[in-house]
């Protein structure tokens, strides 16, 4: 965990206890927990082509394909056990290629669906990589936040990688890509950091705070069906924006602290709180139910 | 003088061409001259005469989009791909955030020529670094130009 990561952490644990103090946050019944106590969940995503949910704690990597009933844990490499897993990524049209990437690990990467893999680090200044999103449309096109440096894009599938861009100026904890319409080129960046969410097209020209949430934001997802349908998981509970992160609104969080977030192609929205509990929901965030039950 | 400018902005493009080339040389000096007098007749106005862009240009104004940026080594415009450039030049473009309808870079595809734009673009990379260029020369390789401006 990078020395941002425990900061902002540690931010969004105090803050989760306020808000929940303050009933802001829906009570639910404890969904079923799939990984070992105590070990957080970093990340998630949805593999469309599929069907398969994929949750990262900070060494390991666990796949459903009943939406979060069931879960096997996938083999990884040494690599992976070198560092902290932060993120997970799915190529574009799927077809079982998959990415991993975390501070000491680089980016790894499977062409079956995770059973085996392989380092893409060829053009990185090392393997602190923090955040790792994947091209909404492109599969070959995937973009490398590295700490002190910034965005790397590779478009060969991690085979090399090419300084691109600074990045916003508060450190970057996750990334996403997306293809809401109105880029300059072929999409768009979200960036979950410390003092909300920054927003930037996908030529690198420019990145602007997203509707001034002025807050830690731990994850961020949009929906793949209306890209300009946004959410945020902060400390203080989970955000909705319908028109590309102009403008927010809180929205029911599913616990009371959400760490992690993915929406799929039909626009179901997944929420992992810190223990490893899923939830899930169809209406965008009005109400949840535990995922897999 | 200035033939020396030329040719070495020339050189640093990969325009200019071997001692047997002098027509070429002159060719793409005046290519390059066409592309500084488009960029002063149509852009420098809101990019700036020397390409230095409007201030405060990082942050959106009033209307919530950005105002003009740099064309020199300071902005970002080394970034695109000449394919890229060229279709902004050519079709606008607006910033899906602007507050109005306007066009927040203006089409000048009715009034321009493609070979003008193309001008106008390749007069740009006069104003980047080396590096800069190297960059940009890779990033045309996946965005060339269009065939209407070869």
């Amino acid at each position: 965990m990078t020395g941002a990561h425990r900061r902002l952490a540690s931010a969004l644990s105090g803050a989760a206890i306020a808000v929940l103090a303050a009933g802001l946050t829906t009570a639910h019944a404890a969904a079923p927990r799939s990984v070992p106590q105590g070990a957080e969940v970093t990340a998630l995503a949805f593999d469309g082509a599929s069907r398969t949910l994929l949750k990262t704690t900070a060494d390991a990597l666990y796949r459903s394909v009943d939406q979060g009933r069931d879960w096997t844990r996938l083999p990884l490499p040494a690599a992976a056990r070198r560092g902290h897993i932060a993120a997970v990524a799915v190529s574009a049209r799927g077809k079982g290629v998959l990415y991993l990437a975390g501070p000491g690990i680089g980016v790894l990467r499977s062409d079956d669906g995770g059973q085996h893999w392989s380092p893409r680090n060829q053009g990185l200044p090392g393997r602190e990589v923090v955040a790792l999103a994947a091209h909404a449309d492109q599969p070959g096109t995937l973009y490398a936040y590295v700490s002190s440096h910034g965005i790397y894009r590779s478009e060969n599938g991690g085979g090399h990688w090419r300084l691109m861009d600074r990045g916003p100026r508060t450190d970057i904890l996750q990334l996403i890509h997306s293809n809401m319409p109105g880029s300059m080129q072929t999409g768009w960046f979200f960036a979950a950091t410390a003092k909300g969410v920054s927003r930037s097209m996908d030529c690198f020209c420019g990145w602007r705070d997203a509707g001034g949430l002025g807050r830690g934001v731990r994850a961020v997802a949009y929906d793949p069906g209306q890209p300009r349908r946004v959410y945020a998981a902060t400390g203080e509970g989970l955000f909705l924006s319908t028109n590309g992160g102009e403008q927010w609104v809180r929205v029911n969080a599913p616990a009371a602290k959400v760490v992690a977030l993915a929406v799929t192609r039909s626009g179901a929205l997944y929420a992992a709180a810190p223990d490893g509990a899923l939830f899930r929901s169809v209406d965008q965030a009005r109400t949840w139910e535990a995922a897999g039950a | 003088m200035r033939n020396v400018r030329t040719f070495s902005a020339l050189a640093l493009l990969g325009l200019a061409t071997t001692a047997h080339g002098g027509e070429s040389v002159s060719a793409n000096a005046r290519h390059l001259d066409t592309g500084h007098r488009v960029y002063r007749a149509q852009c420098g106005a809101c990019h700036g005469a020397q390409g230095e862009g409007a201030a405060r240009w990082e942050r959106p104004d009033g209307q919530g989009e950005l105002p003009p940026p740099p064309h020199d080594s300071r902005g970002h415009t080394w970034k695109h791909g000449d394919g890229m450039l060229y279709r902004i030049v050519r079709d606008g473009w607006r910033d899906p955030f602007n507050k109005t309808e306007r066009l927040t870079m203006p089409a000048f595809g009715p009034t321009l020529a493609p070979r003008d734009i193309r001008a106008v673009i390749d007069y740009l990379k006069t104003l980047w670094t080396p590096a800069q260029r190297r960059f940009q020369r890779e990033e045309s390789r996946r965005m060339p130009y269009p065939p209407e401006a070869r």
